[in-house]
């Protein structure tokens, strides 16, 4: 369960990046323009005493682990800038646009959808003395974000034209496109776009910057320590410190909780956060929709039998949602409904859950000739659950006669041999948290390698057409007619969202105030 | 043929020996499933995009040339920069590599004496204490090291509450300023090692001791301490020491279980790491590093053999 893979953050970054919201402490900003500040202090009623530094562990990346949060793939490298830099803002459905601005006031979109305007939140300083300005909005996206190989920031230079974003002023930052959409706020505000000062090219300790803390120390692969900066825009942290420690293995991260050495667990195993459901020390805080990891199996439909749908529609009722869930989180996790992005605004929740049907399914497979077919699971331990999600599958096929069985691939393997994964016949994998449409776009439109053979340019141009829609309800019914296409034909099956396992020090209150849970923030965190 | 001059040819035999592992590890890395570009670039990465990331990290140069460019820094120094972080190799090194030689040297510092006092009372006594000796030393030696290692946690840190669960050093500091977070890894490694060397000495030991020379001087009224340590051991130690040096130079690389469940700052994570990400600048380098490390260790175990008795003759 230590998953350096956890590591593999990176996918998780990655995605998340894409999908996540963003950094949200810093951000938020938006208090001033939307009036929730107020509402967002933490635990209203209890008393939280200000200052101490709060200290908690994450999986971590080993040597890997870097300031330069562009090229850093470990989920750890995201949560450290967060606390370091301001952020264009973070997901928040009780937002205004479905976001809380950070280092902007906000941001308009022109009539024809061809280009974002970025207003800059006045009076932003870096921890230097000086005010930040477009000039530094425009480093960050299209001088860093542009010339980054991380998925996360892929996604925005699959929508915007980030090389041709141009300043206007000081305040304004126009970017223009690539082809019309509604919902880049949803893009930008992720979370993980983070503003550094202009010209910045190595990220060392002691470079200016926004975030709600400050740099003091940094140890690849053990650590890194903060103290609060007391000019942060908005939102003044209440702890005097922050330490961000790296302890790769789940149980040594819980064991360092219940012995009082760190004050958060980030993701910890299902198995392991069940040993802390007794502790008087220690309680469960798991991450809450959306920020939820599907775990998903993907039938290749490049492969017999998988390209008729009714094997793939039996492969989808053969599976016993419930008792994953059950079995595998001791419930702490939700029921797919074989379509991604629970939880979003995006994400067609008018589609009626499928249901466990054995029955069916055993007929279907009969209809379609795939009877005592003969089908190899293939997954790796990429983050907890996933490996035994795959073998509760497996008896679930194995009960509608399928002659299934597992294989498991080493940490890492899974994905490091890309072009032997996406042969795969019956893949196990998972999903970060991003917005359903742009995520289908990115990852399953146009026939990508990671979409396992699904084609149709009929769901392709719906979900293009419902991303240009400006209504709201008009764009919503587009998205979920192409959403029902693929929980009809599609070719993935998505029986649980798990949340992150996180677990706190009982006293330890405000850190899902700081939304983009995934990747927590603490600029509203406090300690008992 | 004087020690100097052994040690001298030994040393260039490993020099050679290391070029040659040193290719070979990289070899290894060719034929590894897949590569570094899922890492860098991400899972859903298109075509264009990996052969992009590909051609930056230049993995699609022929592997021959990616080896002779990696040689020819690695001889001035330079062991290029990971492929995830872009971190330099050679500060990976310095920072974790210093860390499981203390590892390694105080499991060796532990397992030394005790083994030698245990194989000693074991192999000279014999009877009832040799038995129950020699048979807990095979149990140990057979129990899975994260079994001790959890047994260790349940009773030392969960139950009597004396020593903490995980190893956690204070930032930019060594495993020295958190002394008591080294007590439980290297009580872990110890329990294997000092079982398997248990075994090993109590049975030279018992040769030694039924030697004519050794009957000689029991029979001129040698006894005791004095007979254990004058004329047993000497004799009894070589195999022993050899396997010591062995296991101890393998601890510095492979100490990876126990480096995970204490969360102990050590190399051979780094290397599961880097191997799990395919990023092969940092395998090669560390892989390196630990063939080096083996090579002296194996190297001092032979020259402390030699002093201690082994036959002229017997210069390999």
């Amino acid at each position: 369960m230590s998953r350096q893979i956890d590591r593999r953050a990176f996918l998780r970054r990655g995605a998340a990046g894409a999908a996540a919201l963003a950094v949200g402490p810093g951000l938020l900003a938006a208090c001033s323009t939307d009036g929730t500040d107020s509402a967002r202090k933490p635990g209203s009623g209890s008393s939280h005493r200000s200052g101490g530094t709060l200290r908690a562990a994450f999986v971590g990346g080993g040597a890997s682990e870097t300031l330069d949060f562009f090229n850093g793939p470990s989920a750890l490298d995201l949560v450290r800038a967060r606390a370091w830099h301001g952020t264009l803002g973070n997901l928040d459905p009780s937002g205004p646009d479905g976001v809380r601005y950070g280092v902007l006031k906000g941001i308009d979109i022109s009539d024809d959808l061809s280009a974002y305007t970025l207003h800059v939140r006045p009076g932003v300083r870096f921890t230097d003395g000086s005010e930040l300005t477009s000039a530094d909005i425009l480093h960050s996206l299209s001088g860093l974000a542009a010339k980054s190989k991380l998925p996360v920031y892929r996604l925005a230079a699959a929508n915007f034209d980030l090389a041709r974003a141009r300043a206007e002023g000081d305040l304004k930052v126009v970017l223009p496109t690539l082809r019309p959409i509604a919902d880049g706020r949803l893009i930008l505000c992720q979370g993980n776009f983070l503003v550094v000062k202009d010209g910045t090219r190595d990220f060392r300790e002691g470079m200016p910057s926004c975030g709600p803390f400050r740099l003091t120390e940094f140890a690849a692969g053990q650590g890194s320590a903060f103290e609060r900066y007391d000019d942060h825009y908005g939102h003044v942290p209440h702890l005097d410190g922050l330490e961000l420690r790296s302890i790769a293995d789940s149980t040594a991260r819980a064991g360092a909780l219940t012995g009082g050495e760190i004050d958060f667990a980030h993701d910890l195993s299902p198995v392991t956060a069940r040993t802390l459901a007794d502790d008087a020390k220690a309680e469960l805080a798991p991450t809450k929709s959306p920020y939820l990891v599907g775990l998903s199996f993907q039938l290749n439909m490049s492969a017999k039998p998988f390209d008729d749908p009714r094997v793939r529609e039996a492969f989808k009722l053969a599976v016993d949602r419930e008792a994953m869930v059950k079995t595998v989180f001791y419930g702490n996790a939700e029921i797919g409904n074989d379509l991604p992005s629970i939880g979003f605004p995006d994400y067609a929740d008018g589609i009626p859950q499928r249901a466990h049907d054995p029955e069916r399914a055993r007929e279907l497979l009969q209809e379609a000739g795939a009877d005592g077919m003969k089908v190899r699971l293939t997954t790796g331990p990429e983050t907890p659950g996933m490996v035994e999600t795959a073998t509760l599958f497996v008896e679930d096929l194995k009960k509608i006669g399928v002659r299934a069985s597992v294989r498991e691939l080493p940490a890492g393997q899974l994905y490091a041999d890309f072009p032997a994964y996406s042969a795969l016949p019956l893949a196990g994998s998972y999903q970060m948290p991003i917005p359903a449409l742009s995520t289908y776009q990115m990852n399953t439109a146009g026939g990508s390698p990671s979409a396992f053979g699904w084609k149709k340019s009929g769901t392709d141009a719906l979900v293009a057409r419902a991303r240009a829609e400006s209504d709201q309800a008009r764009a919503k019914k587009l998205g979920t007619r192409a959403q029902r296409t693929r929980w009809e034909e599609g070719n993935q099956v998505l029986p649980v969202f798990k949340p992150n396992l996180n677990a706190r020090a009982k006293g330890v209150d405000g850190i899902p105030d700081d939304l983009f849970e995934q990747f927590p923030g603490f600029s509203r965190a406090s300690l008992a | 043929m004087n020690l100097l001059a052994f040690a001298a040819r030994r040393l260039a035999g490993a020099a050679v020996l290391l070029v040659l592992l040193s290719a070979a590890v990289f070899a290894a890395t060719a034929v590894l499933p897949g590569d570094a570009v899922s890492a860098v670039a991400g899972v859903d990465a298109s075509e264009a995009q990996r052969a992009e990331v590909r051609a930056g990290l230049g993995l699609d140069r022929p592997a021959a040339e990616r080896y002779a460019d990696w040689a020819a820094g690695a001889v001035r120094g330079d062991l290029g920069n990971g492929f995830v972080g872009e971190r330099p190799v050679t500060d990976v090194l310095a920072t974790r590599l210093p860390n499981s030689l203390l590892l390694a040297g105080l499991t060796l510092a532990v397992t030394a004496p005790l083994a030698a006092l245990l194989g000693l009372w074991t192999g000279l006594r014999g009877g009832g204490a040799d038995r129950v000796v020699s048979t807990s030393a095979q149990i140990l030696a057979a129990v899975p090291e994260f079994v001790v290692a959890a047994l260790l946690v349940a009773v030392l840190a969960v139950w009597l509450e004396v020593l903490p669960r995980v190893s956690v050093i204070p930032l930019g500091g060594t495993p020295l300023d958190a002394p008591h977070a080294l007590v439980l890894p290297v009580l872990t490694l110890s329990a294997v090692g000092l079982a398997v060397a248990t075994r090993l000495l109590r049975a030279s030991v018992a040769d030694a001791a039924a030697t004519p020379y050794c009957e000689a001087a029991r029979l001129n009224g040698v006894r005791g301490v004095r007979l254990a340590v004058r004329h047993i051991l000497p004799n009894a130690a070589g195999p022993a020491v050899q396997a010591l040096t062995l296991t101890t130079g393998a601890l510095v690389g492979s100490a990876v279980v126990v480096e995970n469940v204490f969360d102990y700052p050590g190399i051979g994570r780094e290397l599961q790491l880097a191997v799990a990400a395919r990023d092969v600048p940092m395998v090669q380098g560390i892989a390196t590093a630990l063939v080096a490390v083996m090579l002296v260790v194996l190297l001092l175990g032979d020259i402390c053999a030699r002093l201690l008795g082994a036959r002229e003759g017997d210069d390999r």
